[in-house]
């Protein structure tokens, strides 16, 4: 089933927020996930999807039927919430046949089913705890076996792991993945963490202000981003506000960069965006002449292990870039295949 | 501190021990104690046709204020936590709170007023009577519900059983009053400790054949001091047992709750 949002908006009631014409598809066994800061619209889009918002224009279909009008319980999505939102007075194998009850299953089949869900998330031996008994990871697995088992039309996760400790939350994105790709199944993942977003989507959409700003692949993302706020928001950056002083060349405060300026007019207004890990260090005596290297001393040495994350003081300004050297370093050099130019930010 | 705390406790116990000791006493008039023991009075209080009378109502009246806080007070306190926001929810938290605020006497006065009218004759009957207390002990189910209902979370286990496909009535029953039954055991009981001591409406508002225990009681004051005494203590042990109850059920529950936090 392919779940689809055909320029659908929504404010809430009184107020000027809300999203505004979206449009997204999510195919069958795709993970699609949004991300955006906190207040951008990515949870409402799943709110909207789930039933628990109405759209104020524009068709929500699943499976090519629109749904906008029917309620959460007709649309047979499967939801796993922020807190898991496992029903404390049930055993786990209740709550997880609790969707199978509800449709009329009789008790030995639907103890079955939950019992083998239970197995496919590795929680077999648990099948007569209570959700109170569980750490927050095999919680999770709980949620999402439920989300799962009355074999629904696509699969919602909202935050799923930001209730997690980091290291659990490694593991448990390669579980959701494990399973979702098990299951074939049409799927969007609502998150503020892009790194989690990039690892395991098919499709990421960035949000903000209750718009879509970019729909890509996480790679699209990283390495081609619409503009400074998506390079902002997803991974490191380097962004300089510049304007382009002739073919091939474009002033910024930290000096003239060399770089393809794509038949932009002279004058044009650009953010110039860099990777930290496309800036390469220079260990030994800096050559000023060349317009792509910058002599400075380091303002912070942050060590993250595999690499260092170091802001080089240059003149006019600072650069940022990764390396796995370890050694003192004396300045940086730009190539220009790693300079982007993005719309000046206004 | 721990002067004060004991001179505080004996000054609150020294009336209920005296009640206890005139119950069994023989013989009190003029001295500190009574003297000789007899489980007479009991027998007494136990045998008097209309202590006997306004004991059943009190218990028919707990019983039907009970019924009535959870037919009326669940849905009401379930729109509130649901529904409302902001203004709302001030406005129905102002009105149900409104009759702790009314002393009970211009309450009992108000009743008086519109039902001793030819349009609405029905002072003095059971069902004003049990109407009445279900105003005075509303509030506090109301307010108890609203705090635990918002307490638990229920919104999100709703919305999470609505995805699974549950309707609204399968959520409330499956997922939302299970949830609510341990609170809504102790609001019971709150209510019926409420109940049972109520006097200054009952006394009021009451008809001649549906007299509650407290009101009955007052008379007992004017006959042997022993018979007062075991008449009272017969009120005293009721409330008790509601309010002992009441504070069990709000152990077991946190207990649960702490053993489910673990």
């Amino acid at each position: 089933m392919t779940l689809r949002y055909d320029q659908v908006s929504y404010s809430y009631p009184g107020t000027s927020t809300g999203v505004f014409d979206i449009a997204l598809e999510i195919g069958r066994g795709e993970l699609l996930a949004i991300i955006g800061a906190s207040g951008s619209g990515k949870s409402t889009i799943l709110k909207l999807l789930a039933g628990f918002l109405k759209p104020d224009t524009g068709p929500i279909l699943i499976g090519g039927k629109d749904v906008g009008a029917s309620l959460p319980e007709a649309r047979r999505l499967g939801v796993v919430f922020q807190n898991y939102a496992l029903f404390p007075h049930m055993r786990l194998w209740e709550n997880i046949a609790y969707p199978l009850k509800v449709r009329g299953i009789a008790k030995q089949e639907r103890r079955a089913r939950a019992i083998e869900m239970l197995g496919r998330v590795g929680m077999g031996k648990r099948a007569e705890d209570y959700p109170a008994e569980l750490s927050g990871g095999q919680q999770q697995r709980v949620a999402l076996a439920r989300a799962l088992v009355f074999e629904p039309q696509g699969l919602l996760l909202d935050e799923p792991l930001s209730a997690l400790d980091a290291g659990l939350r490694l593991e448990m994105r390669d579980e959701i993945l494990r399973v979702q790709r098990q299951a074939g199944i049409a799927t969007l993942l609502v998150t503020h963490d892009q790194e989690e977003a990039l690892s395991i989507a098919d499709k990421v959409v960035m949000m903000r202000d209750g718009r879509i700003v970019q729909i890509g692949t996480p790679r699209e993302l990283y390495e081609t981003p619409a503009d400074a706020s998506v390079a902002a928001f997803v991974g490191q950056s380097n962004l300089w506000s510049g304007s382009v002083s002739r073919d091939g060349i474009v002033t910024t405060p930290i000096g003239p960069l060399a770089c393809d300026t794509q038949g932009r007019s002279i004058g044009t207004k650009v953010t110039v965006f860099v990777r930290p890990e496309r800036v390469e260090p220079i260990t030994g005596p800096v050559d000023a002449s060349n317009p792509c290297c910058f002599a400075g001393s380091m303002s912070a040495d942050r060590y993250l292990g595999p690499v260092r994350r170091i802001d080089m003081a240059v003149a006019g300004g600072a650069i940022r870039l990764e390396t796995h050297l370890r050694g003192p370093i004396t300045g940086v050099t730009i190539p220009h295949d790693a300079i982007r130019l993005l719309p000046a930010t206004s | 501190m721990p002067f004060v705390a004991i001179a505080y406790l004996i000054f609150l116990a020294a009336p209920v021990l005296l009640l206890f000791v005139g119950s069994f006493g023989d013989v009190w008039s003029g001295t500190l104690l009574p003297s000789g023991f007899t489980w007479r009075w009991y027998q007494e209080v136990a045998g008097d046709p209309s202590f006997r009378r306004a004991f059943i109502t009190s218990l028919k009246i707990v019983a039907t204020t009970c019924i009535l806080n959870i037919l009326i007070g669940l849905p009401l306190a379930y729109a509130i936590h649901a529904g409302a926001r902001g203004g709302v929810r001030l406005a129905a938290r102002i009105v149900t709170l409104m009759p702790i605020a009314v002393p009970e006497l211009v309450l009992a006065f108000g009743f008086i007023l519109v039902f001793s009218s030819d349009a609405l004759p029905w002072l003095g009957s059971f069902w004003l009577l049990a109407a009445g207390h279900l105003v005075l002990t509303l509030p506090y189910t109301v307010t108890a519900l609203v705090a635990d209902m918002d307490q638990l979370g229920l919104a999100e286990y709703e919305h999470a059983a609505a995805t699974l496909g549950a309707s609204f009535p399968a959520r409330i029953w499956d997922v939302t009053l299970p949830q609510l039954h341990t609170s809504l055991l102790s609001c019971m009981l709150t209510v019926a400790a409420l109940s049972i001591g109520e006097f200054q409406l009952s006394n009021l508002v009451s008809g001649f054949l549906s007299r509650t225990y407290p009101v009955v009681l007052l008379q007992a004051f004017y006959g042997a001091t022993g018979f007062a005494c075991a008449a009272t203590l017969v009120l005293l042990g009721l409330a008790m047992i509601a309010s002992l109850t009441s504070g069990l059920t709000a152990r077991v529950t946190g207990r649960r709750k702490v053993g489910a936090g673990a």
